[in-house]
């Protein structure tokens, strides 16, 4: 039995076309379920545990990437499968998982090829794609030693999976985390790129260096603060993937 | 995995798993399995199972131990390596040096001891330094029997 979760910002009205399409393709590909929808007054913990109770296996979130975010921390736990369907046309997270966006979504589903990934986990907050800090005066610390950028100027990014070609090598099915430090030069063009730090990890804390804490941003969501643990959980989440996935 | 040197420049993306840039400090006892750059400056003990490129601009104060490396930095430690080692024209290097296979460019500065055993060099902790090479025992073997 599977669960649709649309989320709070669906209701608006220029989303009521897709919806309905989207409903109407599920019917057609025989994989339509109960549809949820998140309110300020509906706890989407209690819907997804209510539902699991009642025999419900798939869970698919429709939203764009915080809904996604929000919804995998709370399935991450649980013995069921998730689906996305993205209502974005750029989604980063449905893009590295090779799901098509709207309505081609739906098809993915059907198809129902199953990989378990791995999830960051950052303090007891689950991450799928990345967390960053910008800015901070901070230090990494791994078992054996201690990184520390020396720039003032640096975004400090941890991947589960890259999202694009050019930031770091990292897979969802690797059971490994990577940190890549990227310095900020300005220049009169604007900022400059220059050589990026890329330290694999399976188990790191960050602290601060200032008094303040410095702020770490999960998948464009949640916001953490130092000192955090972060660690990578391998296989945590059963998820349904396209042919166009950017992992094995 | 081809061992880097100043012609290939940097390896593919493909085959570098660590890379310490020129904007990042390490301090303490690093210990990689793959492939690993520094471009930056790294304090304590540094030990790999693969290759190591120490980059021009880099400067590493540490006991060094590594499959193979190439050096065009400054380093400040002792260097161990298994198999070939490539010091390249802008490398200053006090530490002693133990190599199988080294290669110099001229320019290169060390200050230590250099030797190139010919029997097999260990980089792994709590074995002996130097294992006799498969050679070396069969010739052991045979000025014994006679």
């Amino acid at each position: 039995m599977y669960l649709y979760i649309y989320d709070s910002f669906l209701s608006e009205k220029k989303y009521t076309d897709l919806l309905i399409k989207i409903e109407k393709r599920l019917v057609d590909l025989g994989i339509k379920g109960r549809i949820a929808r998140l309110s300020v007054l509906k706890n989407l913990k209690e819907l997804v545990l209510d539902a699991t109770k009642e025999g419900v296996h798939t869970i698919v979130a429709i939203g764009n990437s915080q809904t996604f975010a929000k919804v995998i921390n709370v399935v991450a736990d649980l013995d069921v499968t998730l689906g996305l369907i993205p209502v974005d046309n750029d989604n980063p997270i449905a893009k590295a998982l090779g799901i098509p966006p709207k309505i081609l979504a739906c098809d993915t589903l059907a198809s129902r090829i199953v990989k378990k990934i791995d999830l960051g986990k950052i303090n007891n907050h689950y991450f799928i794609n990345t967390a960053q800090i910008v800015n901070g005066d901070v230090v990494i610390e791994y078992n054996d030693f201690k990184v520390r950028p020396t720039t003032d100027k640096h975004l400090i990014t941890l991947y589960n999976f890259a999202t694009n070609e050019h930031s770091s090598m990292s897979s969802p099915v690797d059971g490994i985390l990577e940190a890549v430090i990227t310095p900020m030069k300005s220049s009169v063009f604007g900022h400059k790129k220059i050589t990026q730090t890329v330290l694999p990890f399976t188990k790191i804390k960050i602290g601060s260096n200032q008094e303040d804490q410095v702020a770490i941003l999960t998948d464009e969501q949640i916001i953490m603060k130092t000192p955090a643990e972060i660690e990578v959980v391998p296989q945590k989440l059963k998820i349904i993937v396209g042919p166009e996935r950017q992992f094995v | 995995m081809a061992m880097f040197n100043k012609n290939q420049g940097m390896p593919t993306p493909k085959n570098i798993e660590t890379i310490i840039g020129p904007s990042v400090k390490v301090q303490g006892d690093f210990k990689g399995e793959g492939d690993l750059i520094i471009e930056g400056i790294l304090v304590g003990t540094l030990q790999t199972k693969n290759n190591l490129k120490i980059g021009e601009n880099a400067v590493v104060e540490a006991d060094i131990k590594a499959n193979n490396a190439f050096i065009s930095g400054k380093v400040k430690g002792d260097i161990t390596v298994k198999g070939k080692l490539e010091i390249a024209g802008t490398a200053m290097i006090i530490g002693n040096i133990r190599a199988q296979i080294m290669s110099m460019e001229s320019g290169a500065l060390i200050q230590g001891q250099v030797s190139m055993p010919v029997g097999n060099i260990s980089t792994e902790e709590g074995k002996p330094e130097i294992k006799k090479s498969h050679s070396e025992n069969k010739e052991e073997k045979y000025l014994e029997k006679n």
